[in-house]
């Protein structure tokens, strides 16, 4: 699994927009708050394929966010960037995605592509893929299964388990 | 409902069942696994594929060969050539060697046409070069098939295979099955209700090692594919659904419709995805 820590600081100079962190992947990282260590590098990420995705609280976390007894997320907004390796090599997506009383009420993609093709292709994923997603409680979006590429089985919930890690009060 | 877990050929199992499978049930299967990774395993020298990649010579294979080569060849002809069980070569030049190198060589290397050193008849393949023989592309969905065949022998009726997303369900109940986002594994582009068949996905960027370097080659040049970047097919058959989902990323629906009944959707590197009339499910646009 690639978990990388990020540096909140560090992280917050170095994107400049708040990117996000649905997206993602094989994902996680840091909450302001969650004492971040200092962690190893992923450097293997494109050998093996594997998305990573750094998370960062945009607003809301840290214990800033209102925050309901009973409920399991702290609401808020989440941001990372996923990079993924495309057939066009390594792209980067931004992803953000809103979180109240445990439910999904936003989710923005933001491209960041390095060629055209990548750029069209990120164009129209951000005009439908959210709609999957908006508005639906994160733990009723499993599916009984994924049908993905041979090692992602379960990446899907992977994925969702661990943003919901980061998010976890 | 009942989960059974386990590895076979390199990657995860789980076969859901009303039942607990019994310790006999466990042990057939175990012993399908083993037997096919025995004989087609790229990766262990003493499987059949690499005992006998040494030298031109026969190859003796199991019996469930002979519909695995059937498959192979219908699909070689039908792209053209640039789906081949012959791309073991082109693949160890990129570096997808026995030892996981990474390390590609310079350029490209195409395979050998099939005419040119291979010569399979039902289970027994005769070769005229050293060739390493790789089914890879529809290898696991056979296995899948025969580990569905183990479980109907045993009398089950209902059952699901899943050999990480490639999946087959038999029974009345039906799967909702996402299709994972090939960029995105925490999103779907749509969905599939499954009822007793297969679906199975191939994803051009997953096993990827470089920028431009992945499993799936074209074997008319040696190079990986790069204007299809995932695909998904709905058979009747794993072994014919997963073939298909690499035969994809080389040619069309329909021109594979002609000789397979089956339902598929197809995404392009720009975003287009193409999905079949006969398609069951829902795609998000």
């Amino acid at each position: 699994m690639d978990v990388t820590f990020a540096d909140t600081a560090r992280r917050a100079r170095a994107v400049r927009t708040s990117y996000a962190a649905v997206a993602g992947l094989s994902l996680l990282g840091a909450l302001a708050g969650c004492a971040p260590e200092p962690a190893p590098a992923s450097a293997d990420n494109i050998q093996s394929g594997a998305p990573a995705v750094q998370v960062t609280p945009a607003t809301g976390a840290g214990g800033a966010a209102a925050s309901n007894a009973g409920e399991k997320y702290k609401d808020g907004t989440y941001s990372a960037d996923g990079h993924y390796v495309s057939p066009n090599g390594t792209e980067t997506l931004g992803v953000q995605v809103t979180l109240s009383n445990d439910v999904v009420t936003d989710l923005k993609l933001t491209s960041h592509p390095s060629n055209p093709n990548t750029k069209k292709f990120q164009g129209e994923f951000i005009g439908g893929a959210p709609a999957l997603v908006v508005g639906k409680d994160i733990d009723s979006l499993n599916v009984s299964k994924v049908a993905g590429s041979s090692l992602s089985s379960g990446g899907f919930n992977d994925a969702l388990a661990r943003i919901k890690a980061v998010a976890a009060k | 409902m009942a989960s059974y877990s386990f590895e076979a050929i390199g990657t995860a199992w789980q076969i859901d069942t009303p039942v607990e499978l019994s310790t006999d049930l466990i042990a057939a299967i175990t012993a399908t696994t083993d037997d096919y990774d025995l004989s087609y395993s790229r990766f262990r020298p003493d499987s059949r594929v690499r005992q006998a990649a040494g030298r031109p010579g026969l190859l003796e294979l199991p019996a469930s060969a002979a519909e695995l080569g059937e498959l192979y060849a219908t699909l070689y002809q039908l792209t053209d050539g640039r789906m081949t069980p012959l791309v073991a070569t082109s693949l160890e030049h990129l570096g997808y060697d026995e030892g996981y190198s990474l390390r590609p060589g310079p350029g490209y290397l195409p395979p050998p046409a099939w005419p040119d050193v291979l010569d399979w008849q039902g289970q027994r393949v005769r070769t005229k070069a050293p060739v390493l023989l790789d089914v890879g592309a529809a290898g696991k969905g056979q296995l899948v098939d025969l580990v569905a065949g183990v479980l109907a022998a045993a009398g089950l009726r209902q059952y699901t295979i899943d050999a990480s997303g490639d999946l087959l369900t038999a029974g009345e109940q039906s799967l909702r099955v996402a299709l994972e986002h090939p960029y995105n594994p925490a999103q779907a582009i749509g969905v599939l209700e499954l009822r007793n068949g297969a679906l199975c996905a191939s994803a051009a960027n997953r096993r990827a090692w470089g920028e431009g370097l992945h499993h799936v080659l074209d074997g008319a040049t040696g190079r990986p594919v790069d204007k299809v970047v995932a695909t998904w097919v709905s058979a009747d058959r794993a072994m014919v659904a997963d073939g298909l989902a690499t035969a994809l990323f080389f040619t069309d629906h329909q021109t594979l419709g002609g000789a397979f009944d089956f339902s598929s959707v197809r995404m392009f590197s720009d975003g287009r995805a193409e999905v079949s009339p006969n398609f069951e499910g829902e795609v998000f646009t």
